[in-house]
């Protein structure tokens, strides 16, 4: 009898481990994962409420819980929040000053000093993805606003990522060091383009170069160049050079490169009605 | 497992679900937050037994893939291998003795499953998930774990205790 159970039990395990495997394959092909993102996006449409609603009380108690942890950053980055309001305009660092932080980071986002003349949807940070291991944030705006997939998306400091899926309220952007990011880069100094790539999250950006060309410098500011077929607009921030070593065998160099926008501690960003041109 | 206990069964992964995404999503301690989904399969395991486990662990998984955006079906397969080796381990005589144990099984199960899961998202070509954003996510998640699994237990229990014969589920104590 027992040897039995055993045998049930392995039974069920094989056919549910089989079930899994088909449907991972489905995911990967065709119709069927046409039909799974539909149902994705029906099922975050559905929570999107009660995240907005979450976020809105949980957010401050978050942030009591993260600056624990970056307390250091947050003394550094609230020297660099008073110098930017002191730039501003009398009249506007004067609102911005009585409205508090949050309104500032608002108003820089209304006035980005890049992309220009590309229409714009402002929105917020809902959530951070709930796998632990997708590098990206869910947002409080979707297709119905016209946010639509590939868009890129900015905060003021600079580049965030791309809409990856857009659900009708919300939409989740693929941060910039997500594992599968390329992004086409032009060295701001020496004019030079390089491709870097996502290490993952918490990573610095990566490339290599080859030595003979003209090579990068630790602290070169990284702009989009807007040479991959246009998937981004050209001249927004990425990130500063990190360090330059070499790569084995010594022919190439091996670049990091660190966003230029903070991108642990998103709240408002700004999506770039952007499409790559047919 | 009965009508009555699959009904239970789909109250409490929605329930959880949504705690997930609307609650512990929220709190993001060292790039990671805690993580309810994973204990579910832990808990049924040690309280349902291997197969009871993989099933609750396939449908837990199911249910979690619909809120992310890693491949669909991977939490359902990790989840369903989860859920069996948990109630393998299940069957030592010590597990089943004091809830303390219990809760540090299902916390310690809970963290394991997370690193599962980043190894078979490996396998799946979702390169740059393991490193140190893979650690301090299986650290979070275990410290959420000790919180989160006493609860879990106790609700799998209810969810299990409505199917016929089970040997794993005492109220306390051994099952003897």
């Amino acid at each position: 009898m027992a040897a039995n159970r055993q045998t049930s039990q392995r039974v069920t395990l094989v056919m549910l481990v089989l079930a899994s495997v088909t449907v991972i394959t489905l995911d990967y092909r065709g119709e069927a994962s046409h039909g799974i993102g539909h149902v994705r996006n029906g099922v975050t449409d559905a929570l999107a409420p009660l995240q907005r609603g979450a976020a809105a009380v949980l957010h401050p108690f978050g942030d009591v819980v993260s600056s624990a942890f970056h307390y250091g950053s947050l003394q550094a980055q609230n020297a660099q929040l008073r110098e930017e309001i002191g730039a501003l305009d009398d009249q506007a660092a004067g609102r911005a000053y009585a409205a508090g932080a949050q309104d500032a980071e608002l108003l820089r986002l209304a006035h980005l000093p890049f992309a220009p003349n590309v229409p714009q949807v402002l929105t917020q940070v809902i959530s951070r993805s709930t796998s632990n291991f997708a590098d990206e944030v869910e947002i409080s705006s979707g297709s119905a606003v016209g946010v639509g997939k590939g868009m890129p998306v900015v905060s003021d400091g600079g580049l965030i990522g791309r809409v990856s899926t857009a659900a009708d309220s919300t939409a989740f952007v693929s941060l910039l060091t997500a594992s599968r990011t390329t992004i086409a880069v032009e060295d701001t100094r020496n004019g030079a383009f390089y491709v870097a790539d996502g290490g993952g999250a918490g990573r610095p950006l990566t490339f290599e170069t080859v030595t003979a060309a003209t090579p990068p410098r630790r602290g070169d500011q990284l702009v989009t160049s807007g040479a991959d077929a246009g998937a981004y607009p050209p001249a927004i921030p990425v990130g500063r050079v990190a360090s330059v070593g070499t790569a084995p065998g010594g022919l190439n160099v091996v670049v990091t490169v660190t966003p230029t926008a903070h991108l642990s501690e998103l709240r408002f960003l700004t999506v770039l009605q952007w499409l790559p041109p047919a | 497992m009965n009508a009555r206990s699959w009904l239970r069964l789909f109250a409490v992964v929605l329930a959880a679900v949504v705690f997930q995404v609307a609650v512990l999503d929220q709190i993001v301690v060292l790039g990671a937050h805690a993580d309810v989904m994973v204990l579910i399969p832990a808990a049924a395991g040690l309280v349902g037994g291997p197969e009871r486990g993989a099933v609750v662990g396939f449908v837990t998984g199911l249910v979690a893939d619909l809120v992310v955006s890693l491949p669909f079906g991977l939490s359902a397969l990790t989840f369903t291998v989860l859920g069996f080796g948990v109630g393998l381990l299940g069957l030592l005589p010590a597990s089943r003795d004091a809830m303390s144990v219990r809760v540090g099984a299902c916390a310690a199960a809970g963290a394991s499953g997370t690193a599962f899961y980043a190894l078979a998202a490996v396998f799946l070509h979702q390169h740059g998930v393991l490193g140190a954003s893979a650690a301090s996510a299986v650290v979070i998640v275990a410290l959420g774990a000790l919180v989160l699994a006493y609860p879990t237990l106790v609700l799998v229990r209810w969810v299990l205790a409505g199917s016929a014969s089970s040997s794993f589920i005492p109220s306390g104590g051994s099952a003897a």
